[in-house]
């Protein structure tokens, strides 16, 4: 009788004493000085690793016996790990986040504010509008641009070429002429004069912005969607009528199921709209015959507006080592650190940097999504993609699907 | 049914199962154009090796097949042991609390694991076990053990309980009994339990993720993680060239335990 | 009135039962001891979280401030008045049957299957569902998915090739049925594998000479299956069973990755995958720790049948 109870006494104490000691949660890490630490995307480190290195040696001679210590993340679940350390701690000093995720943890109060630092961080004040705004809330600075991407028309030398097509399109009509010229050419199954997955919302939305229309604005504190305005139902109908000519993609697919670099690299695709380094998978193939162009609007003269996709750097709320983070992150961004990865491809942070290949030139016009705290949410939700699918396969008009659409992202944005 | 008639079913139904491991393998040999093209390759017939290079040259491989492999070592051992105990006491001994305990044994299964993530990670920060090899071991435990009392429990009831008390007779020990009587009957179902402890803890990658931050530290799947982890293309032949790498270590602990699930077919036939 | 020395071994006697049978009445605790130690220490503070979460407003501001504000069953109500939740149960129960159903069935099949091989065909059959079941999960999504997809996969080629219609560019990923029936076949598998091994291994420990004697006796393969190897292997299957539910109940990364999330929609979503989205995706901890009690509650009453039938066996054998 009695060793029982001892025995239940002793596994009773082991759950209090496991209760009672972890519900006392440590807010911050224990700052050490010796180390910060750092989360950069695992793209960092397969595209870039010399850029790194040239940040944590320059940052290493200013602060001799602070290391730094560089974590690699995954895109699909650094949110998690991020959000399981915010209230765990042992967190990064430093954190590379999406440009579309920041407004939802800026608003939490996530991150601290570098505004008093923004000075020491080179060219901040040519920051890429679409980037600086991204790391910027009720006024204060919270993110640095990092890089950023648009997108371009990754096409086919010689099949342009054999369509009779010598001059590049300088409108979105003149594209669409020569899109049926390319299918005229090219007549196998499913063979696509331009590719475009379906439910592409970065490259259809880019219509809706070049016809002056928008997604959703925030009117005197409430978000109001505008999908249904006349400019962007022009810009939907447009969209549409560019995919009936253009491409002979699933209408409900999205842009990774197929990737558009296998399709072109399997030979039924003449040309794809997407990122700049798409041009790196085009197969052994055709890798001289691929050259890019910057996607002309409907305007002549002017290039379609492109979502700039990108990175910012940001120190979370509960490090401890603000100033040094803030000092990482100004060597890592520093003129002679973006133009290293401008060499890679990607768009450096500030204007005055800016060259002249086809990814930067497509980068002068360019459109972001609402700087909203739920914005996520209507990313995840998939409203825009169900409003594309729906208006492509003809189920619903385009203005009844806008209509919706628009509906529904105000209620999102606007939760509480 | 003739033997030769089971023997053409039991291969039928390997190249079934098996086509999807051999497609993974055969696209690791596959050069690009290959991997990506419209009509399938069955075979390829110009095989190359650079995706296994390429995967190879990924940082940490050697290293975190060590760590991967400590930590599976170590779980199945600790957790086989822990979990025998308390199956024995659930199959053989009567308590108060018996049926409590069972409930709450198989209620850790139902929980849905998404939903402890951060908790558990807030628990571990607090032991400073966060960063270790030891914190996911012990996080590993938690989730295999259940399973493995269940299993063993259910192999235990299934042992007639007239050997043991002939034993008894006999004038053993009970802890006697249990070594040289229960021990070797229960051959089969260990193994079949550490086989599954083996493969769900090598593959694990939730919690091994959530807790390892250091690349030194991290486990192989984290490392196979990596390739499609980017924003950029994956690169599918190394993909799958990685994977095959790290499905080898489970191939190989398997052949070298299967023939003790045979062993009790025997046992079965000497020991009424 | 008796001596002394006819007492003392009375209350000798006594004592030693009294010390045996505490012996052996806390042997089981001993025994039971190192799990629950374990479980204690890494599951105590995450169960408590979960049940005081689900009664709290906690968004990812409450999480940053280690902090929430109690809002009663709020979370639960919420949750329970939603449409979406009520269809997601009923698609996810129709699934998990179907799902433990086909494991069970196909895993028994093949447990049988391997008893009557030749020892090269066992040993090549049962590494072979090794190999399987040590695929990684994401692997194994990626490649399923390359093996179904409209446009270049294997299966519309294979189908096509032998005249079962035409399904050229057939997308199995248009309808929430032939998603989930992707999903299913992707998860059936994956578990046989397990099912198979594990019940081939309780087969193992049938008595051959029971089995030998009633072949004699004239009894038919059926009979025999029934009569004396289902009981024996009735503890396992049960075991199984119950742990096929639980697992197909809450499974998450097959459905998720294989439809992926820009298909994912209330009208597909499984539980897990609700959720996923519903909870911790959109930082909403608290109705996450709501959703993921309910859960908790509906697989417990989905596989009580067998709980109880085991927990039952154990009683009639100890």
């Amino acid at each position: 009788m009695k060793r029982r109870s001892i025995v239940a006494l002793s596994v009773v104490a082991v759950l209090a004493a496991a209760v009672l000691t972890a519900t006392s949660v440590a807010a911050t890490t224990k700052a050490t000085a010796s180390s910060i630490t750092v989360w950069l995307q695992v793209d960092a480190q397969s595209g870039w690793p010399g850029v790194v290195a040239a940040a944590n040696q320059q940052f290493q001679s200013d602060h001799p016996g602070t290391s730094v210590n560089v974590q690699y993340q995954n895109w699909g679940d650094h949110l998690q790990k991020f959000d399981a350390t915010l209230a765990g701690g042992n967190g990064p000093d430093v954190i590379e986040m999406g440009n579309t995720e920041m407004t939802k943890y800026m608003a939490a109060g996530a991150f601290a504010d570098l505004s008093s630092f923004k000075g020491s961080f080179a060219n901040s004040s040519n920051w890429l509008s679409g980037l600086a705004k991204s790391g910027a809330f009720n006024g204060k600075t919270y993110g640095v641009p990092y890089y950023a991407g648009s997108r371009v028309v990754t096409y086919r030398t010689d099949l342009f070429k054999a369509a009779g097509i010598n001059k590049l399109p300088t409108t979105t009509a003149q594209f669409a002429l020569d899109a049926k010229r390319l299918l005229a050419k090219n007549s196998t199954k499913g063979f696509s004069p331009v590719y475009i997955a379906g439910t592409d919302w970065y490259f259809a939305m880019s219509f809706v912005y070049d016809y002056g229309g928008s997604i959703a604005q925030q009117i005197s504190g409430k978000w109001k969607g505008l999908l249904n305005t006349p400019r962007s139902i022009a810009g939907l109908n447009a969209y549409k009528s560019f995919f009936a000519a253009a491409s002979r993609a699933s209408k409900t697919t999205d842009e990774t199921h197929p990737n558009p670099y296998d399709v072109y690299a399997q030979g039924q695709a003449a040309s794809m709209v997407g990122p700049s380094w798409f041009s790196c998978c085009v197969g052994k193939k055709y890798t001289g015959t691929t050259a890019q162009f910057v996607m002309p609007g409907h305007v002549k003269g002017q290039s379609m507006p492109g979502f700039l996709g990108g990175s910012d750097l940001a120190v979370p709320v509960t490090s401890g080592n603000k100033a040094l983070a803030a000092d990482w992150i100004k060597d890592f961004t520093s003129t002679a650190s973006e133009k290293a990865l401008q060499a890679k491809g990607n768009i450096p942070n500030a204007t005055n940097l800016l060259g002249n290949s086809v990814n930067e030139r497509a980068a002068s016009r360019s459109w972001f999504v609402p700087t909203a705290k739920h914005w996520v949410d209507v990313e995840n939700g998939n409203i825009l993609r169900n409003m594309l699918a729906q208006i492509l396969t003809g189920k619903l008009t385009v203005k009844q699907a806008a209509s919706s659409a628009s509906d529904n992202i105000a209620s999102v944005l606007n939760q509480p | 049914m003739k033997r030769a008639g089971w023997n053409a079913v039991g291969v039928a139904v390997f190249l079934v199962m098996v086509f999807p491991v051999f497609w993974m393998v055969s696209t690791a040999f596959k050069p690009d154009s290959q991997v990506i093209s419209l009509t399938p390759t069955w075979i390829p017939l110009h095989p190359t090796l650079s995706h296994f290079t390429a995967a190879l040259d990924k940082p940490y491989f050697w290293r975190d097949v060590l760590n991967s492999l400590i930590v599976v070592g170590v779980t199945v051992a600790a957790s086989i042991v822990v979990a025998l105990l308390a199956a024995l006491a659930l199959a053989r001994y009567r308590f108060t609390g018996r049926e409590v305990f069972i409930v709450l044994v198989i209620g850790i299964q139902m929980l849905p694991q998404i939903g402890l993530i951060i908790p558990l990670y807030v628990v571990l920060a607090q032991y400073h076990l966060v960063n270790t090899l030891t914190g996911v071991i012990l996080t590993e435990m938690t989730f295999v053990l259940p399973f493995c009392v269940w299993t063993l429990r259910g192999f235990l009831v299934g042992l007639p309980k007239e050997l043991e008390e002939a034993g008894l007779v006999d004038g053993s020990t009970r802890l006697g009994v249990f070594v040289k009587i229960l021990l070797p009957l229960m051959a089969p179902g260990l193994v079949a339990t550490s086989i599954f402890a083996f493969i769900t803890v090598w593959n694990e990658y939730i919690f091994a993720r959530l807790l390892l931050n250091d690349q030194r530290k991290q486990t192989l799947t984290i490392w196979l993680s990596y390739f499609s982890g980017t924003s950029r293309h994956t690169d599918w032949g190394a993909l799958m060239a990685a994977s095959t790498l790290t499905a080898i270590p489970v191939v190989v602990f398997f052949l070298l335990v299967q023939r003790k699930i045979a062993f009790g077919l025997t046992a079965g036939a000497v020991k009424a | 009135m008796a001596s002394a020395a006819e007492t003392q071994p009375f209350r000798s006697r006594r004592r030693r039962r009294f010390r045996e049978r505490a012996l052996t009445g806390s042997t089981p605790f001993l025994l039971i001891v190192p799990l629950l130690v374990v479980m204690a220490t890494i599951l105590g503070y995450p169960l408590y979280w979960l049940f005081r979460l689900s009664t709290q407003q906690y968004g990812l501001f409450q999480l940053i401030a280690h902090h929430g504000t109690s809002v009663g069953l709020k979370n639960f109500s919420s949750v329970l008045h939603d449409q979406v939740f009520w269809h997601t149960l009923v698609r996810t129960v129709v699934f998990t049957a179907v799902n433990v159903g086909l494991t069970m069935g196909l895993g028994l099949l093949i447990a049988l299957l391997l008893t009557k091989l030749s020892a090269w065909v066992r040993v090549l059959l049962s590494s072979g569902l090794v190999l399987v079941w040590a695929m990684p999960v994401v692997v194994a999504v990626q490649v399923w998915y390359w093996m179904t997809n409209f446009q270049n996969g294997v299966l519309n080629y294979v189908l096509t090739q032998l005249h079962l219609g035409n399904f050229d560019q057939h997308d199995w990923y248009a309808t929430t049925t032939s998603q989930l029936g992707m999903v299913t076949l992707l998860i059936v598998w994956g578990a046989l594998p397990f099912v198979a091994i594990t019940l081939y291994a309780g087969l193992a420990q049938v008595p051959r000479d029971l089995v030998e004697a009633a072949e004699v006796d004239g009894a038919r393969p059926w009979r025999v299956f029934r009569d004396i190897t289902l009981p024996i292997l009735r503890p396992i299957l049960l075991i199984l069973t119950s742990l096929s539910i639980i697992w197909d109940f809450g499974v998450f990364t097959q459905p998720y990755l294989l439809i992926g999330q820009s298909k994912i929609t209330p009208g597909n979503y499984l539980m897990s995958v609700y959720l996923w989205e519903e909870g911790y995706f959109k930082t909403d901890f608290g109705r996450g720790a709501a959703i993921s009690i309910l859960m908790l509650f509906i697989v417990a009453l989905l596989s009580v049948a067998y709980v109880r039938r085991m927990v039952r066996i154990g009683r009639e054998v100890a």
